[in-house]
């Protein structure tokens, strides 16, 4: 049995590392974004709505002429680093307001927990909406917005896995040996959350790329001329029928962002689980 | 039961109440003033004071919004920079198309989810396949599923229309709005089917994300309550295991699969305003795209309000259903 299932557990586990490496690959192709375009993404390259691979654009080229691919790869960057902020900002945020809810209990546990609640209780697309609407629309407006209504699940997992591991001998153990309450906060309680915490942030990226995305079709981002995937896919409707490809690829990019993005959440998922 | 409903409504109302804090707050920050958005640049300042005092800009700000509290219960959700009209009968004249997308993606959601988790329970055939384009379909933005939609069976099938809620010219405009039923009511068939053909599109690009999100969680439980003690004495008395599936394990798996409906209904509701665009549908969507660029934020306001309220009406019920599919709930 054990020599069935040796290969098994050994391939499983190369495949999560290969999965959650990718993490690193797409921030790579992020950060090299605007070395590996081949064309500016902003300026007209060629021909305008040449199909995808005429004259030498991998990917055509649009209604004014911009490269599609550079566009593509450009949209793709600040998705993706527009992704990892918010989740950075919901797993400070909503960790240091579960860290200090679960370790302190009481009173304060239930205020926190009462307002987190509340928040979950809307719905977070819409309610970005409505604070982008107040502050203006553009791209830090929409991450500020979407940051403060993606906080509060981050807060309740954290909470509940400090208020599991408070119970735990360990801390009582710290307790007794004189440490301080912010010692125990931060040395015997957050390790413990931590792969829960880095668990649920790398399975939200791919619903983070989707909902920003979405938003963006909306019209909450950047301004005209710069490529944004969701945007871009919006502003080409109108030659949908006759160059699909111009609304299409944006769309494709966010896509394969999101897969890639889901793939590697499961490979660090299984990673941590096999880990604990 | 009873005390639990009443708990739930209570609950219910103070969430309202905070989400109503919260849109005034933000209109209270937003550095758009409402007297210039109303006035324009040129307004003289007489005549700025005294829309301000119109609007009761000059009393305290809780007073302000105990007068703000008090209009929205008499459906005043104030004025549309952008339309000039109340933005309540703006709402008003869209929400029926919204409301009819809405519902038929929710249905489709469903239909859409129980398959999945049914298919791959019992191993039907061909639900491998299923789980693997819904899973695909889970990655996808709801708008690159609505313009392939269009290119597929629009553009090269021709099977189904892609813009619009009908293509007849005389269609009846009640009493509900809702085209389907309307046809229904009014004895127009071809109406009703006019219309259920106009929502197959749409209703499925709203409906893909939602179907996988419920679909995950009632397979998961399914297949744990399959291998509970009862299932085995069901099984051990001859039933088939699609007999045991729908007549023991079902509804005891349903609690989960049912507050997961109940969450995604937000994410159905962002969805229906990208779509709305897409497929050129006159509801909510198209009303808040062209609120955006010129921001228009009472038009806004009204829009979160009742998408709002109606996420949590509807999580509420969610809650009481559940309660009622499973007793053990009730303590």
């Amino acid at each position: 049995m054990a020599v069935v299932a040796m290969p098994l557990v050994f391939k499983t586990r190369i495949f999560d590392k290969l999965a959650a490496s990718l993490l690193g690959v797409v921030t790579l192709i992020a950060v090299l974004a605007p070395v590996i375009s081949p064309y500016d993404p902003l300026q007209p390259a060629g021909q305008p709505e040449l199909g995808p691979g005429e004259g030498g654009f991998l990917l055509g080229t649009d209604s004014i002429g911009r490269d599609i691919l550079s566009r593509v790869l450009s949209g793709w960057e600040s998705s993706w680093f527009a992704a990892l902020a918010v989740v950075a900002s919901g797993l400070i945020i909503g960790g240091l307001i579960g860290l200090i809810a679960g370790a302190t209990g009481g009173f304060v546990d239930n205020t926190l927990m009462r307002i987190t609640d509340g928040f979950l209780a809307l719905p977070a697309p819409v309610l970005a909406i409505a604070v982008v609407a107040a502050l203006g629309p553009s791209l830090t407006h929409t991450l500020v917005a979407v940051a403060i209504v993606w906080w509060p699940f981050y807060a309740r997992i954290v909470r509940g896995e400090i208020r599991s591991l408070a119970a735990r001998p360990h801390v009582e153990a710290a307790r007794l040996a004189g440490a301080g309450r912010i010692r125990i906060a931060l040395r015997h309680l957050l390790p413990g959350a931590v792969p829960a915490a880095i668990t649920t942030a790398s399975l939200d990226i791919g619903n983070l790329i989707l909902t920003l995305a979405g938003l963006s079709f909306l019209g909450l981002g950047q301004p005209a001329p710069a490529a944004e995937l969701g945007a871009d896919s919006a502003r080409n409707l109108s030659y949908l029928l006759q160059q699909w490809w111009i609304p299409v690829m944006p769309g494709l990019a966010v896509a394969v962002l999101a897969l890639i993005a889901n793939l590697a959440g499961d490979g660090v998922r299984n990673l941590l689980e096999e880990e604990g | 039961m009873l005390r639990l409903i009443a708990k739930r409504l209570a609950g219910m109302a103070a969430i309202i109440f905070a989400l109503t804090a919260v849109i005034f707050l933000l209109q209270k920050i937003s550095p758009l003033d409402p007297v210039h958005a109303m006035l324009g640049g040129n307004a003289s300042k007489a005549a700025i004071a005294q829309q301000r005092h119109a609007l009761g800009l000059d009393r305290p700000i809780l007073s302000q919004f105990w007068h703000y509290l008090g209009g929205l219960l008499h459906g005043d959700f104030g004025t549309s920079y952008r339309t000039r009209r109340p933005v309540g009968s703006d709402l008003g004249f869209f929400v029926p198309a919204t409301l009819e997308l809405a519902f038929y993606g929710l249905l489709f959601a469903i239909v859409l989810a129980v398959l999945l988790a049914f298919g791959t329970t019992l191993n039907w055939p061909g639900a491998r396949l299923l789980r693997v384009v819904l899973l695909a379909g889970a990655s996808t933005p709801a708008f690159l599923l609505a313009i392939g939609a269009i290119i597929i069976f629009y553009q090269h099938l021709g099977w189904l229309p892609a813009t619009g809620r009908t293509d007849l010219t005389n269609a009846p405009d009640g009493p509900t709005g809702l085209l389907t039923l309307d046809g229904l009511l009014n004895g127009r068939l071809d109406v009703t089917v006019d219309a259920f053909k106009h929502l197959i599109l749409p209703g499925l690009a709203v409906a893909a994300g939602p179907a996988v999100s419920i679909g995950r969680v009632l397979r998961s439980s399914l297949i744990g309550e399959m291998q509970s003690g009862y299932a085995k004495t069901a099984r051990a008395k001859g039933l088939t295991e699609g007999r045991v599936l729908r007549g023991h394990v079902l509804r005891n798996s349903l609690g989960p699969a049912l507050s997961m409906t109940g969450l995604q209904v937000g994410l159905m509701f962002a969805g229906v305003l990208v779509i709305e665009e897409i497929f050129s549908w006159p509801g909510i969507g198209q009303y808040t795209a062209q609120s955006i660029p010129v921001a228009d934020f009472p038009a806004i306001a009204g829009v979160t309000l009742l998408l709002g309220v109606g996420y949590v009406v509807i999580n509420t019920i969610v809650d009481i259903l559940q309660a009622i599919a499973d007793p053990r709930i009730n303590i």
